[in-house]
């Protein structure tokens, strides 16, 4: 069954006019499946090709070489991107009232009448913009800018989403509010394709997560997956003297300590064999920054290969 | 056909500033109209008028050639093509946009000498066909800068414009008049800048006929190569 969005070995170079300058590629035989109805992180060091990827999928550019599809479409099909609400980094907008600009992507995306009027209203209002809805947007903060571009994404109330770093500028509370809508519009049904260097936040609404790294996708997988597959367990146990397990640290009587997954079971033994009572095994979740640091300065050789979704 | 009205409807208002001081001019020739004796200054007051054309045919160059350019620079390109908007559509929008604030500018040339001129003896009829004439030109100068914009910067595009619609009239002066119907912006400005009080109205449609053609050619062109461009890389 086709993805919401496939890349399918994908690459884009940018070539110079001046040889001298030489070519840059941007992204690498990169292969990609995002399923519908899912959240989907999509995390990289800058320049990694995050937003080439997502620009290719816009179709705002043509791929060297691979192809890809959105919505069952090729990249780039006019009447696709009707059912797509786009939210692109450092958001660029026209000079207008907020909810009058609303509007008037609204219309572009053959939105019109009160059914329009009526919408942009809504996203307006659920992006905490209603008493700034008639000043234009010119005056406006960054983060305020970033929700008028939020709510131009949404006024379609598309299929799929498309945000690149949605909540860089935004403060706490936006942010949180922010987080509410994805969440919720996943619950609707719809997908979201989440380019973020807010990894906490990745962390709390995705369901996968993809790692790039210089044009290549090097990780992919489901957020609980990833951030377990330490292969290392915190055992907590009772009884037990704490210079018995190496790096043990001992609190309120509990010992705590972390032992390889191939020798787990050779550590409970031990604890039993000491008279000690077992309390917790717990595997060990590293954070998403820590997965993210480590499989961005690996070796770019890490990349997973061809045609992986 | 409502995506290519909305994108010209919002091209205008983003150049409403160019636009009144196109429209400046024309006041400027009201202006004059008033304070001068239309019937003893009647010569000069045509000379002023025939000169409103080039600032129209000059704002068709400049604003054309820059259009696309800074629409990618300033990144505002990128909301507008993430909607249900074919690249065709853009570029018609944006053409139609143009010919939009020239048809205002038209419009309100031709009222400033209906009563201006008219006062003076100014036959009517020939001053609406050379406005006409007038609104074919800057149409036909936008739409070789338009196209020359999708894949030039904006110094690139506006000089390749006046190249293009300056070396037909040189060739005219070498060769023969033939070559000027190459790109027939000077043959469609030709009857504005040489009319006279005394001028009969003997339309002659050849260079409205050409110019059709390549108005169509040149927006198709445009639109084909702009369909193939990468609008969101590094501009410099």
């Amino acid at each position: 069954m086709p993805g919401v969005i496939e890349f399918v070995n994908v690459s884009k170079e940018y070539k110079s006019w001046f040889p001298s300058r030489g070519m840059v590629r941007a992204l690498d035989d990169f292969s990609l499946q995002v399923e519908d109805g899912e959240i989907f992180g999509f995390l990289g060091p800058n320049g990694a090709g995050k937003s080439t990827a997502i620009h290719l999928a816009m179709g705002f550019m043509r791929a060297t070489s691979g192809h890809g599809f959105m919505l069952g479409k090729g990249f780039g099909d006019a009447a696709t991107r009707r059912r797509v609400g786009f939210l692109a980094e450092n958001v660029a907008l026209y000079h207008r009232p907020a909810e009058q600009l609303v509007r008037f992507y609204g219309a572009l995306n053959g939105m019109r009448g009160s059914s329009l009027a009526r919408r942009a209203h809504e996203v307006v209002e659920a992006l905490g913009l209603v008493s700034d809805a008639r000043r234009n947007v010119r005056q406006f903060s960054r983060g305020m800018l970033q929700r008028v571009g939020l709510a131009q994404a949404l006024v379609n109330d598309p299929q799929l989403l498309i945000l690149d770093e949605p909540t860089s500028a935004l403060d706490p509370v936006a942010r949180v509010s922010v987080r509410e809508l994805l969440l919720e519009s996943r619950k609707a049904g719809k997908t979201i394709f989440l380019s973020s260097h807010m990894l906490s936040e990745v962390e709390l609404v995705c369901d996968r997560v993809a790692v790039v790294n210089r044009g290549r996708l090097v990780r992919l997988g489901g957020i609980s997956e990833l951030l377990e597959s330490r292969q290392e367990s915190e055992i907590l146990a009772r009884g037990v003297p704490p210079n018995s397990f190496p790096g043990a640290i001992s609190s309120d009587g509990l010992v705590r300590f972390l032992v390889e997954a191939t020798a787990q079971r050779s550590a409970l033994q031990r604890v039993w064999a000491l008279g000690g009572e077992i309390v917790s095994v717990n595997p060990v979740r590293r954070s998403l920054e820590e997965l993210f640091l480590e499989v961005t300065t690996a070796n770019s050789s890490d990349a997973i290969g061809k045609g992986t979704t | 056909m409502r995506t290519v009205f909305l994108i010209a409807s919002n091209f205008v208002r983003e150049q409403r500033w160019p636009i009144l001081v196109l429209l400046l001019w024309v006041l400027v020739t009201c202006v004059l109209g008033l304070m001068a004796d239309v019937r003893s200054d009647r010569e000069d007051l045509l000379v002023i008028f025939q000169q409103l054309p080039i600032y129209g045919i000059a704002f068709a160059v400049f604003i054309g050639g820059a259009a696309i350019h800074n629409e990618r620079k300033s990144r505002r390109i990128l909301a507008v093509l993430s909607k249900g908007v074919r690249r065709g559509e853009y570029i018609s929008g944006v053409l139609v946009g143009i010919v939009f604030a020239l048809m205002l500018y038209g419009l309100c040339m031709g009222l400033t000498g209906t009563w201006v001129l008219g006062q003076g003896g100014f036959s009517i009829a020939l001053l609406w066909f050379l406005m006409f004439s007038f609104l074919m030109a800057c149409v036909l100068a936008s739409a070789v800068a338009v196209f020359f914009s999708t894949f030039m910067t904006p110094l690139f595009a506006t000089l390749a414009t006046g190249l293009a619609l300056g070396i037909p009239f040189v060739m005219m002066l070498q060769f023969g008049r033939d070559w000027a119907y190459l790109i027939p912006v000077y043959l469609l400005l030709e009857s504005f800048v040489k009319a006279t009080f005394s001028t009969p109205w003997q339309p002659d449609w050849r260079p409205f006929v050409v110019a059709t053609v390549e108005i169509v050619a040149f927006w198709l062109l445009a639109s084909w190569i702009f369909a193939r461009r990468d609008i969101a890389v590094a501009l410099d």
